[in-house]
Parts: structure tokens; C-alpha cells; sequence
């Protein structure tokens, strides 16, 4: 009996395990999937903060699937139908003002999106964190009745990826609350927080979000999504270079 | 007077240490601006072959060939097959000692903190070695050992930008043939220090073949890189490589790859040549003027010479050997002085406070004075010429004084 029982929580720890190293990876591509859905649209207001000055553009936004992107600038009126699509890692920007679309060179991917603290890599890729990724379950804790996963993300030796770690904080209903960008000496250098959390679009998403440097407190991007539609029909052209260039109303 | 020649060389010899005093303190003058052609010449030479040293290597290969279009779009597009047949057998024969094909393209590197465009050699270690086109001095970490090396090595001056260090990832960022970009994360396995700062953030070092594969081109390559027996002979063997490999390809040697470059050795001898005739036309003043004088008090002692036979072209002789001597002797002590102060020198001038601005010029934080034989032959030649046309007009005066009117003055 004692040996049985000794056994059985033995088995059971090696269980609890192995499901936990199984999940760590389902739990991201789950916050991935609940953060996009199959298709979404959405309208947000990016701010863009430093110390002496501060903007904001409103734009829309669709993606499809985990490699299909577009966004289009709403306001203000001087950036209006500014917009970038990215699809399968590529990425073009079009301003109505020259009236060209411009294929973001890969000597450009690494520069910021907009003017803000995201990169242009950062909005092309934002789920190669599924695949480029060894992630392990760090712990789990229960906070406001949610259970939250701690997740560290240690990036393949060859993936395209320049942090030496991430940690996540997914809550139980695929909210990430919290993205953390380490450097490879063990230092803070990027955190991505969402700072209001609220249902819409028939899910929780995070509805306010801050990209801050470590380093630099006074400058940081804050995305405010005022609406989001999941898993809607979009037309088969909505990826393309000419949707890019003329919208359809 | 059996011996005319001798007898004015004596006479020249002694007046010329008659007043010891105005002698050596021409002597000084001629000294030290004999001196200061030299020295300057071989600062000014020291400069230009460091500039092209430094030029060629950023360039490595006297000789390269190109896809047609690489020079004007050096992108992944125009690269080439690797050298086959006619060219691969012409590049094994003499006076080609050494070449290497590489992949050499436009990429971008970022770290955590930072991301800067470079230029992204993937290279064969063993060729480029032969070639002597691989950093100098790796300061941490390990060279690059075969083609297929995944890690990169690169510049000091870029880690520190970078923020990033050996042994760290790094992310390498290129488009394939298709416009595509490509990345891949890489490993930092060393970090090189080479002597033009701006060389450390531009090239960044990979292997050959992992570099094709980042790329997607298989075993294709951007350039050859030749290197024969002597840079400055390079036009008498690059034809025949140029045959060899053909209309497709572009075969320039590296007068044409860097022009400026290329007219800097030619340049340098002409200027080097006026350097000197301008600090010698400030010293032909003190000479005429010192010969003038010597003349001046001589009027009577000249017009006695003539009185009692002597003839006019002697007296010129005479003035003119003295000239000979007094600038002989300069020659000799500067050329001594310049020997003497540049051996010293010749491990290197540290003008590292300097650095910044001669680094636009293509130059170092250390200057080696080059030392050539034929700027210490021209300068003999241009004092030697110069000095004794300055001196012909007080000789010639001397020789036409009247002996009358000569002796009789006070």
C-alpha cells in the first residue's frame, strides 16, 4: 500500500511534468491564437510617448492566420491611409502622399515601426514565439480568481532572435499579461504590459497595452484597442499589395 | 698654374671658412631644410602607402572579378558560379599567388540594444588567409576555422556599439535572390581589431558556406579576389585573368576598383617634388644672399686674382665650387639628420589625438614614416640644381668685375 501510494505520486509528478512541459508551448500558442484569432479586425490608438513630446494615430487593423498583417492609418488626418502590410515575414508600407508602396528592406526590419518602441520585426512576426522557442512553465498562481502561467521562452541557438530570454505571463483565459524581453547578461531591457484588461469581441483581450524600455522609464508606446471583432470573413484580396495601395470601402 | 682646378678648389674650400660664423649658420639652414624634405617626404610617403595598404585590404585582392552588375548593385542578385575551367586554371597559374571567392553583401546585424548595417563577407578562412584579407589581430575569441563556421567575427568598435560581446547571439538580417529577407541568429566566436576603426563597424565576418545558406544561393559568390606578386605591377598581369574569365564577367584591377586609390601613388611623387623646390626656393634667398655677401667683400681681392691672370670663368668656377661645397655639406648633415631622426620613428608616430580626422583620409591612429632612397636622390638632385643656378648670378657678377675699377675701390 505504501509502496502503491509511493508509486502512484511518483507516476503522478512525472505526469504533472510532462503535461506542464507539453503545455508551456500550448499556453503561448493559445495566447497567440486568442490575441488574433483565425481573422480579427481592430481599432486601436497607438501613443507614442518621450519626455519632450508625445503623438497619437488611431489606425485599423486585420490579420489572418499567424503571418498575414495589414494596418491603416485613421488619424491624424496628415498620416491618414499611411498604411504596412506584412505577410509571410514581408513587409510594405504605403503612403497615399507619393502614392507608392515601398518594400521594407530586411536592412530596415530592425527600426521602429512608426516612430514607436515596437520594430517593424515586431509587428511582421509577432508569432514566431510559437516555433523559434524552447518555452518551459516557470510556475502557475492564482490571482482575481485566474490562474496565471509563468512562462520562459529561451530562443533556439539559430533563431532570428536577439533576446537571450522572455518571460510571459498568460492568464487562464489566454490574456497575456505580461511580456518581458531579458538580454543574453540576464538584464531587463523591454516590457510589454497590458494595463487594462476587459471583455470584448466576446473575449477578454487587453485592452490597454505599454511597450517600455527598461533603461529609458520616460519613453514608452501604449496601445489602446477600442474595438475588436474575432473570427470574421475577410475578402480573399485583403492581404494584397493592392488592398495596400487602394482600400476598399 | 698647372692645376687650375685644384688650386680653385683650395681657394674655394678656404673662403669658405673665412667667416666661419655666416658658413654655419648657412650650413644650419641648408641642413634643416634638406632635413625637412626628407622628413616630410617620408611622412607624406608613410601616409599614401598606408593609405593604400589600408585601401587594398578593405579591397582584398589586387584583382577582382565580378558579375557584370555587382559593382553597381552589390546585392545577393548579381552573384556568380564559382570560377570554373579557364579562369580556375589561370587563377592557379603564376604570378597569381593567391585568391579566394567570397559572398559580400549588404546585411544587418542587430543585439538586444542595438542594430547597424554592414557589409556581410561570407569567406573561406583558409584562402582568405593566403590572401592576407582576414583581420589582423583577433582580440577575443577564436578566427573563423572552416567555410561552414556558423559564428561570426566581428569588429571591437562594432560590439561596443552593439552593446553585445564574445560569445553572445547576435541576429543577421540579408534578402535572399527573391527580395525575401532572410535571418538567422548567430554566434559571436570572435572579435577583431583592425587599425581603421571604420573597417571594425562595417565588415562582419562569416563562414563561406553558411552564409550561401542564409542566403539560399548554393555555391554562388559575389567576387574573386586575386592577389599577385607586386601591388604597384598589377597592370601587367591582370589582362590575362580578364581574358580567362571573359565578357560576363568584370575583371578590374585596383587602380579602376578604387580610383583614388589609384591616383594617390601617382600624385605622390609630384607632390613630393614641389614640397621640395618650395622649401628650397625659402632657402635660395639665404644662399644668394650669403654668396652675394661673400662676393660683395671680395670685390678687391677678386679684382687682384684677375690683375695678376686669373680668368673670369675660374673666378666663376671658384664662387660656384664654394656654393657646391657650402651646399654639399648641407646635404650631408641634413640627409644624416633625417636618417637619424626617422629610424627612431620608424616603429610608428602614435597621432592617435589625431585619429578621428586622418581616419576620413583612410589612415590609422599610428603613422609609419616610409623612408624611400629616391626622396633622399631627389632632394640631393633639387638642391644641387636649384642651389647652383641660385648661385650662378653672384658668380657670374664676380667674374665680369673690371680689375681697374675693382682694385681701386674703397
Amino acid at each position: 500500500m505504501w509502496k502503491k501510494t509511493a508509486l502512484c505520486l511518483l507516476g503522478l509528478c512525472a505526469n504533472v511534468a510532462l503535461a506542464q512541459e507539453m503545455s508551456a508551448t500550448d499556453i503561448i500558442r493559445k495566447a497567440m491564437d486568442h490575441y488574433r484569432g483565425l481573422t480579427s479586425y481592430s481599432e486601436m490608438t497607438m501613443t507614442i510617448h518621450r519626455p519632450d513630446w508625445e503623438r497619437s494615430m488611431t489606425m485599423q487593423a486585420w490579420t489572418e492566420g499567424e503571418k498575414r498583417t495589414l494596418v491603416r492609418v485613421v488619424e491624424p488626418k496628415k498620416d491618414a491611409g499611411n498604411g504596412t502590410l506584412s505577410v509571410d515575414g514581408n513587409m510594405w508600407t504605403y503612403t497615399p502622399k507619393i502614392n507608392r508602396v515601398i518594400k521594407i528592406p530586411s536592412s530596415m526590419m530592425s527600426q521602429s515601426w512608426m516612430g514607436s518602441d515596437f520594430s517593424n520585426k515586431d509587428v511582421s512576426k509577432d508569432t514566431n514565439i510559437i516555433d523559434q522557442y524552447d518555452h518551459s512553465l516557470l510556475e502557475q498562481y492564482e490571482q482575481d480568481g485566474h490562474q496565471v502561467y509563468v512562462i520562459q521562452s529561451i530562443p533556439h541557438e539559430e533563431a532570428a532572435v536577439v533576446w537571450g530570454k522572455e518571460i510571459l505571463w498568460i492568464r487562464d483565459d489566454w490574456v497575456l499579461l505580461e511580456q518581458q524581453f531579458w538580454d543574453q547578461d540576464g538584464a531587463l531591457v523591454k516590457t510589454l504590459k497590458a494595463l487594462e484588461i476587459a471583455p470584448m469581441g466576446g473575449r477578454n483581450v487587453a485592452t490597454l497595452m505599454r511597450m517600455g524600455n527598461q533603461d529609458k522609464p520616460e519613453e514608452w508606446t501604449q496601445l489602446q484597442t477600442s474595438a475588436v471583432e474575432f473570427d470574421l470573413a475577410l475578402p480573399a484580396n485583403q492581404f494584397t499589395l493592392s488592398n495596400l495601395r487602394n482600400p476598399r470601402e | 698654374m698647372r692645376y687650375p682646378f685644384a688650386t680653385i678648389s683650395t681657394l674655394a674650400w678656404r673662403n669658405l671658412w673665412r667667416n666661419s660664423r655666416r658658413t654655419l649658420i648657412m650650413l644650419a639652414a641648408i641642413a634643416v631644410g634638406v632635413w625637412a624634405m626628407i622628413f616630410m617626404a617620408a611622412l607624406m610617403r608613410g601616409m599614401t602607402d598606408q593609405m593604400v595598404r589600408n585601401g587594398l585590404q578593405t579591397l582584398p585582392g589586387e584583382v577582382q572579378v565580378h558579375q557584370r552588375d555587382y559593382r553597381a548593385d552589390p546585392s545577393v542578385v548579381n552573384s556568380m558560379a564559382p570560377p570554373s575551367r579557364g579562369l580556375l586554371a589561370a587563377l592557379l597559374e603564376p604570378p597569381v599567388t593567391a585568391w579566394a571567392g567570397r559572398v559580400r553583401v549588404p546585411a544587418v546585424i542587430s543585439s538586444e540594444r542595438g542594430s547597424r548595417s554592414v557589409t556581410l563577407l561570407g569567406v573561406d578562412p583558409a584562402a582568405e588567409l593566403i590572401l592576407g584579407s582576414l583581420p589582423e589581430k583577433i582580440v577575443a575569441g577564436r578566427a573563423l576555422d572552416a567555410p561552414a563556421d556558423r559564428g561570426v567575427v566581428i569588429g571591437a568598435s562594432l560590439a561596443r556599439r552593439l552593446e553585445t560581446g564574445l560569445g553572445k547571439r547576435v541576429v543577421l538580417m540579408s534578402q535572399d535572390t527573391d527580395n525575401n529577407v532572410v535571418d538567422r541568429g548567430v554566434r559571436v566566436v570572435g572579435i577583431y581589431h583592425a587599425r581603421l576603426q571604420g573597417n571594425e563597424d562595417r565588415f562582419v565576418y562569416a563562414g563561406r558556406a553558411a552564409v550561401q545558406g542564409l542566403l539560399g544561393i548554393g555555391d554562388a559568390i559575389s567576387e574573386i579576389a586575386i592577389t599577385g606578386d607586386d601591388y604597384r605591377r598589377v597592370q601587367h598581369w591582370y589582362p590575362r585573368i580578364a581574358r580567362a574569365a571573359g565578357d560576363e564577367f568584370e575583371t578590374l584591377p585596383w587602380t579602376e576598383l578604387d580610383p583614388f586609390l589609384g591616383s594617390m601613388l601617382a600624385v605622390q611623387d609630384g607632390f613630393t617634388l614641389v614640397f621640395m623646390v618650395v622649401v628650397f626656393l625659402a632657402l635660395s634667398f639665404g644662399l644668394v644672399n650669403t654668396l652675394v655677401m661673400a662676393v660683395f667683400e671680395r670685390v678687391r681681392e677678386i679684382g687682384l686674382m684677375q690683375a695678376l691672370g686669373m680668368r673670369p670663368g675660374l673666378i666663376l668656377g671658384q664662387i660656384m665650387l664654394e656654393s657646391f661645397y657650402l651646399l654639399g655639406l648641407g646635404l650631408l648633415v641634413g640627409n644624416v639628420l633625417a636618417v637619424a631622426t626617422l629610424k627612431p620613428l620608424a616603429t610608428g608616430i602614435d597621432i592617435s589625438a589625431v585619429a578621428q580626422g586622418m581616419e576620413m583620409m583612410g589612415m590609422g591612429a599610428i603613422l609609419y614614416p616610409a623612408l624611400h632612397i629616391q626622396d633622399m636622390l631627389m632632394s640631393t638632385a633639387v638642391v644641387i640644381v636649384l642651389g647652383l643656378l641660385a648661385s650662378l648670378a653672384p658668380a657670374w657678377r664676380a667674374s665680369r668685375l673690371d680689375p681697374v675699377a675693382a682694385l681701386t675701390r674703397d
